[in-house]
């Protein structure tokens, strides 16, 4: 029953993603465009990535909402290197590394310490980004190699997908086999479902879940390279609130926040779908402030609407009426 | 004697008391300047909002829920206060006002939570959005300023009742209130209940629904009239009033023991705790650590704070605390 | 014959006519200015009661040369969302982009892609990196940094009596402006007012990030007070920073003195009370007014940015000066004598 409604709402999300795009071209002059495409898909690209792996997080009963700040310790560690002379590729090592490192705090403060995850990441989302300040001050890098900046906002030659399209693909279909196809996807839906069944069958829990926050972690540091590239740029306040957007993304992709349910397809579909839908809306030059509020009635609504269906389908096959 | 004694370091909130004090030991050794009147005043009145919304937050959290939405609430209740003021209504319309938004979004929040059982997380920030949105659209660039403020709260941000802000009797005022009706009021006991164990709770006869909606409601209530605390202690209010505040209310919390995973925790724990976060603020400042330094030493200690409350709480009292959620 | 010239005026005429319509832009309101532009105006965050004020030049600006001109922005004031909303310009085929960077480097890449595009691209308020001035055809602002630097080093040197410690309250530590203005204030205090001091030592280690948020800016001045209790002056050059300075220093009765960019509307009451004596600011609505007017002037071919070149808005004349940038004058101060005329115009 439940698998029944959660498999109906991702092919919600992604019939929902194909009526933005559809009733989009129709409302606006300006939307389907290839032009436009490129910038939705640049647009939602950081948030994409840390959100691959914030569906295994969220799936295994897990949150960490330093992810955005992870982001901007990457991107200020990438930018101080290279500032203090390292050659780039040396410095986006840096980054990613830094990235890793944090997720793997995060990961010993609540696997070791036994911390809850929501309490903790709101004291590392801190910590992370005040160390983003301690290392560039009020200094943000700006002189960053022309070669390199250019794989920021441009396409790829030939196509109207930006570069950004290629770390976003490779790793997307890699999460995706992983999830639905491999022993460690199984294992992460086990956790979420039953942390200690999944312990008495011999699931390394502690281990998983280790991992699953170091891996949110090097996302985070990926999208943070990104995110470098494409506003040329490496700054102290770099991607304020987008632990939110990514957390309400997986969200409306159909992961249900108490874990053990969800698919990687519906999140992608519901990154591209709110990306899609925030270029519809201001293209029809709906206000930043309208945009909020949509923004809070899709996350509802992903919740509400496969409720009222149970509600309604437990209604009309059993005799047991839900307590209301 | 001897039971007093124990039944004392068994307390849930002796850690974070422990640590509030080794901290303003520390400060106070640093910078004398810590220790006047005008030091006492200062950490109060800076604590006064947070500890109101952490006081109606704790109802949430000890449920095993949360509520987000805390922080677009009061900033938007603020800025209509002094508007409605502005427009020449009276004080006691402006707080209706006030209350009438706070129930609006308590309620909503609660429905969904409650009777549609949604999750709490999901819920909250939906509305957290929402209210952001029609605040600013509502707002635009207007601000608030203190001649638009009502006379009696701006008396109550500005007065001191024998050196104590009046502000922070307000909170320590509705701690006590709160605090009361948790422990002695059956109904509020219950909130520990549905917290500690959902299905014990339902079969013990618990009206689960009803107690999570009023709770909820209680704590929209508290948020839209905490709007007058923090146009109080500010003297005005824009479209950005009280963006962000929801985290550091739930970090208060955490901090002063009321468990995220339900159950435990009471709200003196949570003022203590919104008291020991804005000491070590402004600790971070009077040992002289370099501006650039503070926000990773503030989120360091916010962590060992965590910590330090979640490993003592495993001796302090046997608790069921099953983990992260 | 007479017959055969009335055909050859008539004619003539309704070439001459015709011509007439098609070298001269219909309906030309202001002379060298195209008619019927589409104008973008884009604050760092729409919700700013600065920029509002801002937009009522441009738009007063717009209505005199027939442009039309559409108020555009993030509710956040970062770079990434700006660059969300430059995308919808580029789409939406505006002609011209008025802007005021939020951040002075994420924005660039961006601008270049506008520009890129043909449209016409004029930062005001607030710029973008030197290094990256090509991506805009001219940058309005309000006054040279050190001008508006000095000048509050001047007021509350005025205010303290020419001597004691000082402290800085800012905005946020990478707001670009802020930190130019208070670079120069360092250099200018010690050689002008030699019995003054900053509290840290350096200029530096005495400013304050309020990150433009009352709440943030309110706990910085407590801490500026509990930290160097002694402190006589605080400069606060932001708009939200003095505002939060002066309700703080009337909230607790502090001798210390404040001063810095204040809105005239907001400060008002601080400064007929005595709060603060003194503060100052430009005026935004001139800002977006001339900004509008050097962007129009440069999409219709007549002005293109380069140093030494000058365009007129209004009745006046701007000149364009080192690194592409036309300075608007001094600012304005508002004391107890002028606050009650200006505190109604913004």
């Amino acid at each position: 029953m439940k698998k029944k409604y959660t498999f109906g709402w991702d092919q919600g999300v992604a019939i929902f993603l194909l009526m933005t795009v559809v009733i989009g071209s129709f409302v606006s002059e300006y939307f389907a465009n290839f032009d436009n495409i490129s910038f939705v898909i640049q647009d939602i690209a950081e948030i994409a990535i840390i959100a691959l792996a914030m569906t295994y997080l969220i799936i295994a009963g897990e949150i960490d909402l330093s992810v955005a700040s992870i982001l901007c310790l990457s991107s200020a560690t990438l930018g101080f290197l290279f500032r203090n002379g390292a050659p780039f590729e040396m410095a986006i090592l840096g980054g990613l590394l830094v990235g890793l490192l944090c997720g793997l705090i995060n990961g010993f403060l609540v696997t070791v310490v036994g911390l809850p995850s929501l309490a903790v990441t709101i004291g590392t989302l801190a910590l992370f980004r005040g160390l983003c300040y301690a290392l560039l001050g009020n200094e943000p890098v700006n002189e960053l190699p022309e070669e390199w900046i250019v794989l920021g906002y441009e396409n790829i030659p030939g196509t109207f997908l930006p570069w950004s399209t290629i770390p976003l693909a490779i790793l997307a279909a890699i999460a995706w086999i992983v999830l639905h196809y491999t022993r460690i996807g199984r294992w992460t839906f086990a956790i979420g479902i039953n942390p200690e069944a999944a312990k008495f069958s011999g699931i390394p829990v502690a281990r998983m879940k280790l991992g699953l926050f170091a891996v949110t972690g090097l996302m985070s540091g990926v999208a943070g390279v990104v995110y470098t590239l494409r506003f040329a740029s490496a700054s102290p306040d770099g991607a304020v609130g987008y632990e939110l957007s990514v957390i309400a993304a997986v969200l409306f992709g159909g992961v249900a926040i108490a874990g053990g349910v969800g698919t990687l397809w519906g999140v992608l579909a519901a990154v591209l779908s709110l990306g899609a839908i925030r270029s519809v809306l201001q293209l029809i030059d709906f206000s930043a402030n309208a945009l909020l509020v949509v923004s809070g009635a899709l996350l509802l609504i992903s919740v509400v609407v496969p409720k009222a269906i149970e509600i309604y389908q437990s209604r009309r096959n059993s005799a047991f009426v839900t307590k209301i | 004697m001897k039971t007093a004694m124990t039944k004392l370091f068994r307390i849930r909130e002796l850690p974070v008391f422990l640590a509030l004090v080794i901290v303003v030991l520390i400060t106070g050794t640093a910078n004398p300047e810590f220790f006047t009147l005008s030091g006492f005043q200062d950490i109060t009145l800076g604590v006064a909002v947070v500890a109101t919304l952490a006081v109606a937050q704790t109802l949430v959290i000890v449920m095993k829920h949360i509520d987000l939405s805390v922080g677009s609430t009061i900033g938007f209740s603020a800025y209509l206060i002094g508007d409605a003021s502005s427009q020449g209504h009276g004080f006691w319309y402006c707080m209706g006002l006030a209350l009438a938004l706070g129930l609006a979004v308590g309620a909503a929040n609660g429905f969904m939570v409650a009777y549609l059982q949604l999750p709490s997380l999901v819920v909250t920030l939906g509305t957290l959005y929402i209210v952001r949105g029609i605040f600013n659209e509502v707002a635009g660039g207007n601000t608030i300023t203190e001649d638009m403020v009502p006379g009696p709260i701006n008396f109550i941000g500005l007065n001191t009742f024998f050196g104590i802000p009046y502000l922070f009797i307000v909170a320590v005022v509705l701690m006590l209130i709160v605090g009361f009706i948790m422990k002695r009021i059956r109904s509020a006991r219950d909130l520990y209940a549905i917290g500690s164990n959902l299905l014990a709770a339902e079969l013990g006869g618990i009206p689960v629904a009803r107690r999570v909606f009023l709770a909820f409601l209680a704590t929209g209530a508290v948020s839209g009239l905490a709007g007058a605390v923090l146009l109080a202690r500010f003297n005005t209010a824009a479209a950005n009033s009280g963006n962000g505040l929801e985290l550091s209310v739930v970090a208060a919390c955490v901090v002063g023991g009321v468990a995220i995973a339900g159950g435990v925790g009471t709200v003196y724990g949570a003022v203590i705790g919104a008291i020991l976060l804005q000491a070590i603020t402004m600790a971070l400042g009077a040992l002289g650590i370099p501006q650039f330094w503070q926000l990773a030493v503030n989120g360091t200690l916010l962590i060992a704070a965590i910590s330090l409350d979640r490993y003592l709480s495993t001796r302090v009292k046997p608790t069921s605390i099953m983990g992260a959620k | 014959m007479i017959k055969k010239l009335a055909k050859v005026v008539a004619a003539a005429a309704i070439v001459g006519a015709l011509v007439a319509t098609a070298v001269t832009p219909a309906s030309a309101v202001v002379p060298g200015i195209k008619t019927g532009l589409k104008i973008a105006i884009m604050p760092k965050a729409v919700n700013i009661g600065y920029f509002t004020a801002w937009n009522k030049g441009a738009q007063k600006a717009c209505k005199e040369i027939g442009a039309k001109c559409d108020y555009v922005g993030p509710t956040e004031a970062t770079g990434p969302a700006q660059v969300q909303f430059i995308n919808k310009i580029i789409q939406q085929r505006y002609d011209v982009l008025v802007i005021s960077a939020a951040d002075q480097n994420a924005i660039v890449p961006s601008l270049n892609r506008a520009k890129a595009r043909g449209i016409t691209v004029v930062t005001s308020d607030a710029d973008v990196a030197a290094a990256s001035s090509k991506s805009r055809v001219v940058s309005v602002l309000p006054a040279a940094s050190d001008r508006i630097g000095t000048a509050q080093v001047d007021w509350i040197a005025e205010a303290v009596g020419k001597k004691g410690s000082i402290a800085v309250l800012s905005a946020a530590a990478t707001a670009a402006n802020q930190n130019a203005w208070i670079a120069a204030m360092g250099p200018y205090l010690t050689k002008k007012y030699p019995n003054m001091s900053w509290v840290g030592g350096t200029v530096d280690k005495s400013t304050f990030y309020g990150d433009d948020d009352a709440t943030k800016s309110t706990a910085q001045f407590a801490a500026i007070l509990s930290q160097y209790p002694d402190v006589a002056g605080i400069i606060s050059p932001t708009t939200v920073g003095v505002l939060a300075a002066a309700i703080e220093k009337k909230a607790k009765n502090a001798k210390v003195k404040v001063t810095g960019l204040g809105l005239p509307s907001q400060m008002a009451p601080y400064i007929e009370d005595g709060t603060t004596e003194k503060v100052g600011l430009w005026n935004p609505i001139d800002l977006g007014y001339v900004a509008v007017y050097a962007a129009a002037r440069a999409e219709s071919g007549t002005f293109n940015g380069r140093v030494g070149s000058s365009f007129k808005a209004g009745n006046k004349t701007y000149k364009v000066t080192k690194g592409g940038i036309a300075f608007l004058g001094d600012p304005f101060t508002f004391t107890k004598k002028n606050i009650a005329t200006f505190k109604k115009i913004y």
